[in-house]
């Protein structure tokens, strides 16, 4: 291409002492790819042949470029081939994406000629070879995550588009990120360590503007030809093509893992959720189908009694009185199962309750039905108003404070209804973002430690079916029931002979 | 004051629960006649005079007690049909079952049923229940004819 030279580089080739100059471009997908420059000392001129084998020497060149960067690195292109066939292999045999990932922990590195990487999901970092502290992963991944692009994120120089990275930017001043599943936080990033290059230029390229005597400025070129040298910090090696594009691969290999994981997972609430009804539905029918033959039992041995009073003696009356007894204990624990099928399967009316209020009426429901009972109840604050189903943790509180009531032989017993707030409720060991922690406590019998773990499993009693009142044995698997239902959880302390406390809230942590 | 015996329909298809209701029945001073029927389709059958009954002529029940889980055609379909035909609608029901499920006794209300009554697995209660029953719907209420 003909054009006149521009008057800068005149005085550039002026100041080199260059008298003659040509130069050769050298295209590629129409672009100027680079050039071939001749200068000579003394006023030349070309002819027109031989700038025509320049021109067709420049074409072959052009033509050789696409095949010379194809052929570039060709073995360790090869090399990465042989790895991808590796993961395809291990990652179809996992169900996890990250199982199979784990087992390949040296090749994941090689994959992209990397020092360290992190596979990270949701709940986990997995590190491999050198990489920054999880904390200072898992801030990189939050501020990297808008910067993805297709997927993809890539840097060689991490700390000049994220100062916090300045730090380790010793193991990762190169950064290639891949992005698995958005949804399931599914991520791997690859890190590079600071190569501290020297790189040697023409001339110092930072200083093209000289100022005049007039203090106007003015673009002038460069009279010095020494090399000019700079120091490139904070900067990895590239990553090649050939790498981010074994990456970009091993990127839809994984994605094939997570969905098939996402699908079995989705089935597997599927058949957890039908199987679950279904046994609410089990319990509910066959609690119901076996009242019939029950009082079936109990009318005839009533018959027995009615019919045959002549003929049957005392021992006799009493073992119809105990089969009497006995199918009325049965139908208690039916019944009790019954509640407990329908508790989980009922939908939850969530409204505004005051609490306050609901221990109050259901401390005077308690204490009416058991007048021979001196408790002392103790509410230290007025209870908040909670979104709860009312009827349900009116129960939850009756069962609690009824068994407070029924687990005491102190001469002066004390109950004390309460709740935690906050820090308080950390303490108490609910966790430490919290909701509301209510509490039940006593100065009852108390519970050993070895029991702790069976008070709410439904018919476990820990003490004779008769002592202390009595019962199915099913109010604190109920009260969990409520508790769970609610999103909350329950828990107890207790010191035999000193008593128990019972925590609980009713809602799930994250809502707090 | 009453010559003839009050009819009533017991559907019912537990055979000792059916017993249980006779012997307390039998017992009340009121004189009762009892028809048993053993399945939804046979109580609807009686009622409407259709199919074996096509040519009875018993009086009309001045009551009916009605269980929930029968075979075939159950007491909840049984119910809404007596309470959705103009000629049986006025005969008090009264359900008597197993179930004290919270979805049946709102059903069953909202169907028209007069009365709920869960059976109990106690036999002064049961025996207190009949009599109960008896006196309430054949002495203290007025019926239609």
């Amino acid at each position: 291409m003909l054009r006149s030279v521009s008057p800068l580089h005149l005085e550039y080739l002026q100041n080199m002492g260059v008298t003659a100059s040509m130069s050769i471009s050298l295209m590629q997908d129409q672009k100027l790819w680079g050039l071939i420059a001749c200068h000579h000392l003394s006023p030349k001129y070309v002819s027109y042949n031989i700038r025509t084998v320049c021109e067709f020497i420049g074409q072959v060149m052009s033509a050789e470029l696409a095949n010379k960067v194809t052929n570039e690195d060709t073995a360790y292109k090869v090399q990465l081939k042989t790895l991808q066939a590796q993961f395809i292999e291990a990652l179809s045999q996992t169900e996890y994406f990250l199982d199979g990932m784990v087992q390949l922990e040296p090749e994941l590195l090689q994959l992209v000629n990397a020092t360290g990487a992190v596979i990270c999901s949701a709940s986990q970092c997995i590190c491999v070879g050198e990489t920054p502290a999880e904390a200072d992963v898992r801030a990189l991944l939050n501020w990297m995550k808008p910067h993805f692009h297709q997927s993809l994120f890539e840097t060689r120089s991490l700390s000049q588009n994220y100062p916090a990275a300045e730090s380790f930017k010793a193991i990762a001043s190169g950064v290639l990120a891949l992005e698995i599943s958005k949804v399931h936080h599914n991520y791997i990033l690859w890190f590079r360590p600071e190569v501290v290059q020297t790189v040697n230029w023409g001339g110092n390229p930072n200083k093209p503007v000289e100022v005049l005597a007039d203090n106007s400025l003015r673009m002038s070129p460069r009279r010095s030809f020494d090399l000019w040298q700079e120091t490139v910090r904070a900067s990895a090696l590239p990553w090649k093509p050939c790498e981010i594009e074994a990456v970009i691969e091993l990127r839809s290999l994984l994605v094939g893992v997570v969905l098939r994981q996402a699908d079995e997972l989705a089935l597997m609430n599927f058949e957890l959720q039908r199987s679950n009804e279904e046994l609410d539905s089990f319990a509910y029918i066959a609690s119901h189908d076996l009242k019939e033959p029950l009082r079936g039992i109990h009318n005839y041995a009533n018959f027995l009694m009615e019919d045959y009073a002549t003929a049957l003696d005392g021992d006799g009356v009493a073992k119809l009185q105990t089969m009497v007894r006995l199918t009325q204990r049965m139908e208690d624990l039916i019944n009790s199962l019954l509640h407990f099928s329908r508790l989980g399967r009922a939908e939850l009316m969530r409204q505004t309750v005051n609490l306050d209020e609901l221990v109050h009426q259901t401390i005077a429901t308690l204490t009416i039905a058991r007048p021979q009972n001196e408790v002392e109840f103790r509410i230290p604050r007025f209870l908040p108003e909670v979104k709860c189903d009312r009827a349900q943790v009116n129960e939850l509180f009756t069962n609690l404070i009824s068994n407070a009531i029924k687990y005491n032989n102190k001469a002066e017993k004390w109950i004390e209804i309460g709740y935690l707030a906050g820090q308080e409720g950390e303490i108490a060991g609910a966790g430490n973002v919290s909701p509301i922690t209510f509490y039940v406590g006593d100065n009852g019998i108390g519970i050993p430690p070895e029991h702790l773990d069976k008070i709410f499993q439904i018919f476990r009693r820990l003490h004779g079916r008769d002592d202390f009142g009595g019962g199915t044995g099913a109010g604190l698997t109920i009260a969990r029931k409520i508790a769970e239902r609610h999103g909350g959880r329950i828990w107890v302390k207790s010191i035999p002979a000193e008593g128990s406390t019972f925590y609980f809230t009713l809602a799930a942590e994250a809502d707090a | 004051m009453i010559a003839r015996p009050t009819p009533l329909l017991i559907v019912e298809d537990s055979n000792e629960d059916f017993e249980a209701l006779q012997r307390f029945l039998r017992r009340s001073s009121t004189p009762i006649s009892i028809q048993r029927c053993i399945s939804g389709e046979q109580a609807l059958a009686f009622l409407n005079r259709t199919g074996d009954y096509i040519d009875q002529i018993t009086p009309r029940p001045g009551l009916i007690v009605l269980d929930l889980n029968l075979p075939g055609t159950d007491g909840r379909e049984v119910l809404r049909q007596i309470k959705q035909n103009k000629n049986l609608k006025s005969i008090p029901v009264v359900v008597f079952t197993t179930s004290s499920n919270p979805k049946d006794i709102e059903d069953c209300y909202q169907f028209g049923v007069n009365s709920y009554i869960v059976k109990p697995i106690n036999f002064a209660q049961l025996k207190r229940d009949v009599q109960l029953l008896v006196d309430y719907w054949f002495e203290v209420t007025t019926l239609p004819n």
